[in-house]
Parts: C-alpha cells; structure tokens; sequence
C-alpha cells in the first residue's frame, strides 16, 4: 500500500531535509564543546585552588554549583574536566573506528581463514567485559588519560568489526559489487568504493551510540581510579569522589553527574538524527 | 442471530444481486505534496460464481483494491465510496468482521504470510478455530481434509511441518487451504503466482479453477500476467493510474481490445506462438503525477492516439465491453503502432564481428563445467562434515558463436545464474574448461577477459550502486580499461547513454531518482562500456512492467544488431526467450536436457521436462487443450535419481526402469538440436504440439 504512495512521489526528487532531532542534537553539543575546550579559562575559581574554610558549601551566587570537601568550587572543576569526558568518548570511538571497521570488513571480503582468524580474535574480546578489559590493561602499568582511552577503544572494536562485517556480507552480494567483480576490480577498489560508502550510515550510527557508552564507561575506570587521577576534574572521577558525602553535599556530585547526562542525551540524539537522516530504509526506496 | 439474517437476506436479495459491488471507489494518500490519488472512481462488480480479473502494471492501484476491501488501508488513507457491498453488507463499515470469514485472501509472498514458527497444521486450522468454532481435534482433521483437496502429497505429514521446509508451490497451496478453510464466498488473489515457477503457476491455476467450479467460489485475480487472468477469469477490468480503463468478458477484452492502452500492453507482449521478426511495441513514458492528477484522459501524454478533447473528462462507455476513451470509435481498427526504429547512433565504430577465419567457430566455449556449493562453515569442513553439497551445476558444455543470442530457461533454482557466473568466472568451477575467443580463461582471469564478457543484473534496485552518480557509475569501467581518459570520458558517457537511449543530463542523476527500466537501462550501459563482445543477461527483464520490458528487449536486440555483442540470455519467461533468442538451452537440475535453435525447440520433437515447461505457459486465447492432462493438479513428489535422468520423478512419458537407473544419452535431432533422453526420437516426434494452430487473439495482434 505504502508502496504505491511511495513510487510516484519517489520519482520526483526531493533534497532531503535535516531531521530536527539532529539539528537539537547537534546544537546542544557544539555547546558542550565549545564549553569543555574553553572551560578552563572560563574557571572563576582555581579548579585545584583548596579553601578550608569555604568546605561543602551549598550553591549560592558566589558559588553556583556549591563547593567539595577540599573548598573547590564545583562549576570551576566541571568547566576544567569537561574536555577529559570528551576525549575518552570520542578518543575510545575513534580507536574502535579506524580498527574495527577495516578488521570487519576485511573478514566479510575474504571469507574462509582470514575471516575465521579475525572474527575469532574479536569473539576472544567480547568475552572479557569491558571494565575487566580495562582493569587488565591499566592495572599492570601507571593509570593515564591516554591509557583510558586505549582500554575503551578496544573494549568496542569487537562490536564495530561484527557490525562492519554483517553490513560488508550483505553489500558484497549485491549486483552491483559482482559487476565490480565482473569487472576484475581489486579487493581495495570494490572496498573503498563500492562497499564502504554504503556501509558507513549503519556504522556511524552506531558510533554516535557508542561514543555515549565509551564515556560512561571511561567515567566507570575513572570511578574505579583507573583513569585520570586526582586532582584531575574528570566527571566520572568527581562523581566517585563525591560518593562519600552524598547525604551531606549531594550538589558536589549533581554537577557532573547532570553534565554527564546532557552530554549523553545529545550525543544520543545526533546518533538517532544521523539514523534518520542517513538510512535509505527511512526515507527513500521504500518500495518494494 | 447473525447467519439467520444473512440467510433471510439471501433469500430475499440473493439472486439479484452480485455478490460483490464497488461503485466509485476512492482512495488516497497524504504525502507532503497532497493527496495521492491511488484510486479514483473505480466501480466493479463480481456476480456469485464468477472470476473476475483485475489487470494493470505496478502503481495502477490494484493492491490498493483488494486492501480497501478487506478494510485494511490503515487510518492515514481517505477512503470514499459510493457504495461498496459485500452481500449486501456495506464493506465500508463492515469489512473487519467479513475479512478471513466470508472473504479470504491469497497473497503473492506466501513465505511472507506464513508463521515460520509455526507449524503448517495449526496455521490452517487456526480459522476453523476462531471463524467456525471447531474444536481442536475436528479443526486438525478439517485442515488435513483441506490440504489434501490442494493436491499436497501425504497431507498429514505436512501438517506437522514447517513453512521452511516446503517449496514454493506448497506454501502457496497452504496458503489458498487457510484462505478457504473459513469456506469463504469470495476469494481474493494478490498476484498469487507471481513468485512461482511456470509449471507450478499452471498447477496452481488449474487448482483454483477446480476450486471454482466444485465450490462456485467467486474469486477477484490481481495480477500483471494478462495470460493468467485470461486462463481463469470471466470477466476482466484494466486498471491504469488508479482508473479502469476498459472492462469486459476477458475473451472480448483480450481479442478485441477497445482502449489505447489495452491494445499497448498486448502489443507489447512478447508471445511465444507469433513469430516476431524484429520489434516489440512498447509504450513510451510513465505513469502519470498521481497528486495532481489530469481530470482528462490520464493516458493521454503516453497514447499513440491522443488528439485533441481527449483533455476532456470522460466515463466508460459502451455496453458490456465498456473503454474509457473519447476516440474509442476512431481507432477501433487501429492496432498500437510498432516502435520507430532509432536510426542507429553508432557510437563506436562497428567492429568486424567474426574475428577467426570460421564463421561458425564458438566465442564461448564451455566443457564439462561443474560447481557444487557446499553448505556449512569452516570447522565443519575441517571436521569433514560439510559433505558434498548442492550440485547447482553438473557437467555443462554449452557454445555460443560471436553476435549470436543464446536463451537459458528452467525453472529456479536450476542452476541457471551459476552457469551465467561460470562462464563470466565470477564463479571459480569444480571442473570443466572455459574458452573464449580461442584460449584458455584461466582461474583467475586477466583484463582482456573481463573487458570482453560483461554481465547484465536481475534487479535494477540492486544493480547501481545507490550512492554513485551515473556519470561515476560509468566512468569507472572507462578507467578501469584504459577506453577513455579526461575530455574523452564525458563525451564516452554521453554516447552510452545516447547508445540506450537515455538523456546525457543523466549522468548528473543518482540511481534513486531514476524509474526501473531507466535503471536497467544504466546497467546495460555499464557493461557496454567496456565494449564487450559477450554479455550474461541474468533475468533483464523480469522485474519490469511489461510496457518497459518491450522497450528493454528492443534495445538488447538492436545494440547485438548494431555492435554484434553475443549474449547468454537467462530467463524463466518462455515468451521472453522464444522473442530475443537465436538458439535455446533448456535446463533442469543443473544440467542442459535440451539444446538447439529457437524454433527447433519449440516444436516437437521435444524433452519431455520441455514440453512440460511449454504446456504451463499462459498463452492468452489458449482454452484447456488437450495437452493439459500432461500436468496433474498435486505437487510432483519426484526426488532426484542419482544414477539415472533428473527428470525421471516427475516425467510423464517415463520408459521404464532404465530413466531411474542410466543417464540418459544425448540424441541429435537435427544440426545443431540435441535432446538427452531415453526416448527414441521418433516417440518424441509423435508428441502433439503443445500449442494449437491458430488462437483467436492473434487477431489482436494486427
């Protein structure tokens, strides 16, 4: 029934418009990027400064988001490690990206060993969770930033190379990649050009959702100290931190703990207004 | 209380009145552009006992039918009619409660319709629970009854099966089973044969027009295939851009077609029993803007005929065959013109086509080539558990000669688009040789080889790659050969486009923004772009309209006229094959049982697996003959014999034990015409031909 409706209108081509959602999404997260990068000159306090007398004070007009036990003010802190949040969740994706989707892809191509030795590997990682993964990674050697975005890179790469991979088997038997074939065209050449350009709205996509994940679960390591470590403002680490005076001064872990959440959501709503925008099932060929 | 009303109505109405009546039926879409008109006005009536047939080509509307009868448009659909009744019960408010009971419907997807969690048993009996109140244990006996009335061997056993483990004709079977198993009055089909086979359409056909008189079932056929409607069908409506165009007794409307368009789409059929010396009739443009829709003849811009006051609007006219056409007095006589031949461009320069010093000498050559797929994965081949597999195909030789047109035909699954890939090595073989031109084609196959043999796909949806332009679509086999570079290349593009008879401003569209027979026409580009001396047309034209079908097969016709480009043409449409082909391989099961040229094959002697494939053809005009009892109406249950011929299970001329237990020879008939069979040529020789000498709708035909 859609069909018929569908087929005339398809005929005429029409630009496709930007889903609202992406536009929101987008917006509310430029902000907070703008906001994490330049955060640590728009600190009105020291972020690392100590102020005995000014300990666990509830937010006021001097201090809008209150203070910790050490007298930090707290909005200072979360201005100064907004960027750290950022660069695991977009640093872990980038990783699992540039890894995992050439990994995937390759096994869809070469079936037979090629395939069986990588997707086995991969099988290999699912299987340790993500946070022991980390622990394994980070317990051996001196916790770090960079370490942290390491360990929840890897902890992805396994569902990017799987995704990659059952997105490249279907496009590989389309007829289009055979007259590729037909035409001798190499095994690089029907990836880059065939292949990956169909493949890559599925997986950005999916990178959208998983840069939420890897940032919640970077706050996790952070949480276990396995990450940055103190006095570093990571938010993660600032909500474990606050734990201990949770029923005293629960604004010292509100502030990150709300930032956190509208990071997530926008990043969540960029990834759901990319689906819309980017999948052809949603807006175009519906007919069948 | 309900079925004593009904009862008393039908006493008191019954006779009077057809069982099913639309008058002026609406329907409409909302799309950000506005209403999109999928209906407009559309009346039809069905007497009780009487099969009426609803034609047209996709978009005209017809689904749309058969969902606003059943009530199931959905809220966002406007829905408008005069009067729309089911036994006198208004469907407009009552559909919901007479869909499944009184009416049952048979959809073209059956594997879409069945559960596939659920057994077959409880999928048939679940009406007779729910509509009829049985219990459980009269339910299982009445579905098994039903099965066995569909011609499905051992019934009970099927009952406990699943949809997957049933073939095409089964679930399509099971499906008409649950549709009747309520014992409806009415009966709508969707396309119910579009997804089978040929042999297993007839069979199906032959079921349903049993049903029909054993039951006096009425039934509502909506289909593309006007020789399926005209096989089952009284009366016949044609439906184009949501109007009924013409409407009639089917044998009426088929031989004496009123409407333009009528007259176009039979012109542009290919038809296995009329010679065709060249050209079929195609009818140019698309269907029209269904959102502002023309309140004058909605054919006119497409219309051979057109004049001016067809922009007038305009009702059916006549009596019982009844057109929509303002000039339907005019043009009575007149046949639908033949498509004026495109003074050919010539765009490369004519290559000298026979290259060798023996004309006859083969540009392909095929011997011995086999390829089995086996099934499982890489531990259960290392464990040696895979086993041998499928044999999709099994020992072919086959030759095709430079600029000849060499037709495939069998039925799916046969093994015919693995031996399209063999011969291109898009599939490496288990064994067998390959040459071309004279020389070996190794495994891995060099640029020469893959410039030189090309491939045309099934499906213009999957055929383009959705995200590259046309112009980039075909510029890369440019690049790739080395044919043009830089300024070149532009100009390269636009003479293969010209070369299919598509606008250079295509180059600048992506693939969505194109119809599917512009698509396919694309796909034909790119592999031409190579300038190829041997194509594989792997099912080109199933999934088109038949009025872009005829345009299609025209082009392929010319371009081997105008390039000498030699094709293995695949097709499961006889009509199709005996248009465009030069010689003819007919498959089953892997292997060729016959081989030869166009009209050899089409006459006796014949395969018997041939003969059967050609009895099943829907011909319009063709009545029951007398080759019908060749197929019986039940599934055939024949598993393949290792040892002897393929064919022996389901072969109605079988010798004896020897079909099960050698393989069969080839037996040459004639130059260049072999049949592999057991039986001698002269019995094969005596077979009455499968079609009669003359059909009335030739007439049509001009």
């Amino acid at each position: 029934m859609i069909a018929v409706a569908t087929n005339a209108t398809m005929l005429i081509a029409t630009p496709r418009r930007l889903p609202t959602v992406l536009l929101f999404g987008v917006a509310v997260l430029s902000v907070i990027v703008v906001v994490a990068v330049i955060g640590i000159w728009l600190t009105p306090y020291d972020p690392t400064a100590f102020a005995v007398r000014s300990r666990l004070l509830p937010p006021s007009t001097a201090h809008p988001f209150g203070t910790d036990e050490f007298g930090r003010d707290v909005l200072s802190r979360v201005l100064a490690g907004g960027h750290l949040s950022l660069a695991i969740g977009f640093g872990a994706m980038l990783i699992s990206l540039l890894i995992g989707v050439p990994l995937g892809l390759l096994a869809a191509f070469h079936r037979g060993v090629t395939e069986a030795a990588i997707m086995r590997t991969v099988d290999l990682l699912i299987s340790l969770p993500p946070v022991l993964l980390g622990l394994l990674i980070l317990a051996v050697t001196p916790p770090s930033l960079g370490k942290t975005i390491i360990a929840v890179g890897l902890a992805y790469i396994p569902i990017l190379a799987r995704l990659s991979r059952a997105v490249g088997l279907g496009l590989l038997r389309e007829d289009f990649v055979q007259a590729a074939f037909a035409r001798g065209e190499g095994a690089l050449v029907i990836l880059w050009h065939e292949i990956l350009p169909n493949a890559w709205p599925p997986i950005i996509v999916e990178c959208g959702l998983r840069v939420t994940f890897a940032i919640l679960l970077g706050s996790a390591l952070s949480f276990l100290g396995l990450g940055p470590q103190p006095p570093s403002s990571e938010w993660g680490l600032m909500i474990a931190e606050s734990r201990e005076f949770l029923t005293q001064a629960p604004w010292v872990g509100l502030a990150p703990g709300l930032c956190l959440s509208v990071l997530l959501v926008s990043v969540n709503l960029v990834g759901e207004g990319l689906r819309e925008w980017l999948d052809p099932q949603l807006t175009e060929h519906s007919h069948g | 209380m309900d079925e004593i009303q009904t009862t008393m109505h039908d006493a008191l109405s019954g006779l009077h009145r057809p069982l099913l009546e639309i008058a002026g039926l609406s329907v409409a879409y909302p799309t950000s552009r506005g209403w999109l008109r999928a209906l407009d006005d559309v009346s039809l009536s069905i007497p009780a006992g009487a099969v009426l047939g609803l034609v047209g080509e996709s978009g005209s509307g017809k689904s749309s039918v058969v969902m606003a009868l059943l009530g199931l448009l959905g809220s966002s659909a406007r829905v408008r009619a005069a009067h729309m009744a089911f036994d006198g019960q208004d469907l407009l408010t009552r559909a919901p409660s007479l869909r499944g009971r009184r009416i049952g419907v048979v959809f073209q997807d059956t594997s879409a319709v069945l559960n596939p969690a659920l057994t077959v048993g409880s999928q048939v009996a679940e009406p007779l629970l729910v509509h009829r109140r049985l219990r459980r244990s009269e339910a299982w006996s009445r579905a098994t009854e039903l099965l066995a009335e569909m011609g499905i061997a051992r019934p009970a056993q099927v009952m406990h099966c699943y949809p997957h483990q049933l073939s095409g004709g089964m679930k399509q079977r099971v499906g008409i089973a649950t549709a009747l198993a309520s014992e409806p009055d009415l009966l709508l089909l969707d396309e119910p044969t579009t997804a089978l086979d040929v042999t297993v359409e007839a069979q199906i056909l032959d079921l349903l027009d049993g049903l029909r008189v054993r039951h006096g079932l009425s039934m509502l056929l909506v289909s593309h295939n006007l020789a399926i409607v005209d096989r089952l069908c009284d009366r016949v409506a044609v439906l184009y851009a949501g109007r009924v165009t013409e409407t009639g007794a089917a044998a009426s409307v088929f031989s004496r077609p009123r409407h333009p368009y009528t007259k176009g789409l039979l012109a542009a059929l290919p038809r296995p029993h009329l010679a065709h010396p060249g050209r079929l009739s195609p009818i140019a443009g698309r269907l029209p803007d269904l959102v502002a829709t023309d309140p004058g003849c909605n054919f006119r811009p497409r219309c051979a005929f057109a004049g001016t006051g067809c922009e007038q609007p305009q009702a059916l006219l006549g009596h019982d065959h009844q057109a929509r056409c303002h000039r339907v007095g005019e043009i009575a006589r007149m046949p639908w013109p033949a498509e004026v031949s495109h003074g050919s461009p010539v765009p490369f320069r004519k290559r000298s086509v026979v290259r060798s010093e023996h004309p006859e000498a083969p540009l392909v050559q095929a011997t011995g080539l086999s390829r089995a797929f086996t099934t499982g994965g890489l531990l259960q081949g290392l464990f040696g558990k895979g086993g041998r597999g499928v044999l999709a195909v099994d020992d072919v030789s086959l030759a095709i000669r430079p600029g000849e047109i060499v037709g495939l035909v069998g039925e799916s699954g046969c093994g015919k688009s693995t031996l399209g890939r063999l011969l291109l090595r898009l599939v490496p073989p288990d064994a067998g040789r390959l040459r071309f031109d004279g020389t070996d084609i190794a495994a891995r196959p060099g640029l020469d080889f893959r410039r030189r043999a090309q491939i045309v796909f099934q499906n213009p949806d999957t055929s383009l790659n959705p995200r590259q332009t046309v112009g980039a679509i075909l510029r890369r086999p440019l690049r790739r050969f080395g044919i043009a570079r830089g300024g070149a290349e532009a100009l390269e593009i636009g003479r293969l486009l010209e070369l299919v008879r598509l606008p250079p401003g295509f180059a600048d569209r992506y693939p969505h923004q194109l119809s599917g027979g512009e698509k396919q026409r694309v796909g034909i580009a790119r592999a031409l772009a190579t300038r190829p001396d041997f194509l594989v047309c792997d099912e080109t034209v199933s999934a088109l309209d038949v009025s872009v079908q005829a345009v299609v097969l025209n082009l392929l016709r010319d371009l081997r006229d105008e390039l000498g480009v030699a094709y293995l043409f695949i097709s499961h449409d006889i009509g199709v094959i005996a248009h465009i082909a030069d010689r003819v391989a007919v498959m089953y099961q892997g292997s060729l049982v016959e081989e030869g040229g166009v009209r050899d094959v089409l006459h006796p002697p014949y395969h018997p697996y041939t003969e059967a494939l050609l009895c099943s053809v829907p011909i319009i005009g063709k009545r029951r003959g007398p080759t019908d009892e060749l197929r019986s109406t039940k599934e055939a249950d024949g598993s393949a014999t290792v040892s002897g011929c393929k064919f022996s299970g389901r072969c109605p001329r079988k010798q004896g034990p020897i079909c099960d237990t050698a393989p069969p020879p080839w037996q040459e008939v004639d130059r260049g015409h072999r049949i592999r069979c057991h039986i001698p040529l002269a019995t094969l020789n005596d077979v009455p031909p499968w079609l009669p000498a003359r059909l009335p709708a030739d007439a049509a035909h001009g």
